[in-house]
């Protein structure tokens, strides 16, 4: 018997048990539709539980793709990232600001207390030098009656 | 992405060779309605993103991985074993020929006789029964080979086997069939 014969004849054979397979197979399904009313209706149930289920995580995934910043998307379109990169930078830098000017407004109210200060001493009318006088100073120290 | 009517389809399409399938691998009617809703809830909730052509594939899967869990859950050892054990090959095809189960079918059912029903319906449980003492590896490949129509790589993907053993398992279970049928005088 050479390789040809050989080929045919398995095939042949596999073909014949694919027939006797698939007759049986039809046998099956007819059975299977002969499932008693209480099998078949355990099973209608069964499938709508998974359908249910199915919906929910449906629903739920529906729900995680729409993303937390749905809100601010709605404000500032597409570009919401990089608004919202933005907005949130937006706090530490006025809180930033603030400190530079309040220490500026500090250095400045110094600086005008400073001046006033020496304005003072040169107009009037006595001599900054006097206030490095010992006696003088002591003078100022003594209640006066 | 399947939709809800899909999936649904598919669900009412495979619902009952499930539940046989199941019923031939447990032997039990409750614990197979368990197993064919757990795992249908089990593809609808994890799978209901998978296109339609996806799902057969998918379900023979999630229902074999639970009916093995069901299989561990009971602890049914044996039955595993039994389940298992395919290497008997006592089957002595000898002068044994395939063909001879083949007879002329007559689906022209119209004219059949209530004894012709009856007949039927005894030859329909004859044809269960005997599908249902194949052992399990062979039943398996059997049904989804030739029930489910799944292809000979889709079978064996299913089974964790390779083709070539998709392809005895079927063999010895057509044969096995074709004999036990045969023995009690029905023809296909």
């Amino acid at each position: 018997m050479n390789n040809s014969n050989i080929l045919s004849h398995l095939t042949g054979r596999e073909a014949l048990e694919a027939r006797v397979a698939h007759r049986i197979a039809a046998r099956l399904t007819e059975r299977a539709e002969q499932l008693p009313s209480d099998v078949s209706e355990r099973l209608r149930f069964a499938r709508e539980q998974a359908l249910e289920r199915a919906r929910t995580a449906r629903a739920a995934t529906a729900d995680a793709t729409v993303p937390l910043t749905a809100g601010t998307s709605a404000v500032f379109g597409r570009r919401s990232g990089w608004w919202l990169g933005l907005a949130s930078a937006l706090p530490p830098l006025a809180l930033a600001a603030g400190l530079v000017l309040i220490q500026y407004w500090h250095d400045q109210a110094q600086i005008a207390t400073a001046a006033e200060i020496d304005a003072d001493l040169l107009s009037d009318d006595l001599p900054p030098n006097a206030y490095s006088d010992a006696g003088f100073v002591e003078f100022l120290k003594t209640p006066r009656e | 992405m399947a939709s809800e009517k899909e999936l649904s389809d598919f669900l009412k399409s495979v619902e009952k060779r499930a539940f046989k399938r199941t019923v031939y691998a447990v032997r039990d009617d409750d614990a197979a309605l368990d197993i064919v809703q757990d795992s249908m809830i089990r593809l609808a909730e994890k799978y209901f993103d998978r296109p339609p052509a996806e799902l057969p594939l998918l379900f023979q899967r999630i229902m074999s991985n639970a009916t093995m869990d069901w299989f561990r859950r009971q602890k049914v050892r044996n039955a595993v074993v039994r389940n298992f054990s395919d290497f008997d090959s006592s089957e002595e095809d000898g002068e044994f020929d395939i063909l001879e189960t083949l007879e002329v079918l007559d689906d022209s059912r119209a004219s059949e006789s209530a004894a012709d029903s009856v007949s039927r319906a005894q030859i329909l449980l004859a044809i269960d029964a005997e599908v249902a003492q194949l052992p399990a590896r062979q039943r398996e490949a059997f049904v989804l080979r030739y029930w489910e129509e799944l292809d000979v790589a889709e079978t064996a993907a299913a089974m964790g086997c390779s083709e070539g053993s998709v392809k005895t398992h079927c063999s010895r279970a057509v044969h096995a069939l074709a004999k036990a049928l045969q023995a009690k005088g029905i023809g296909l």
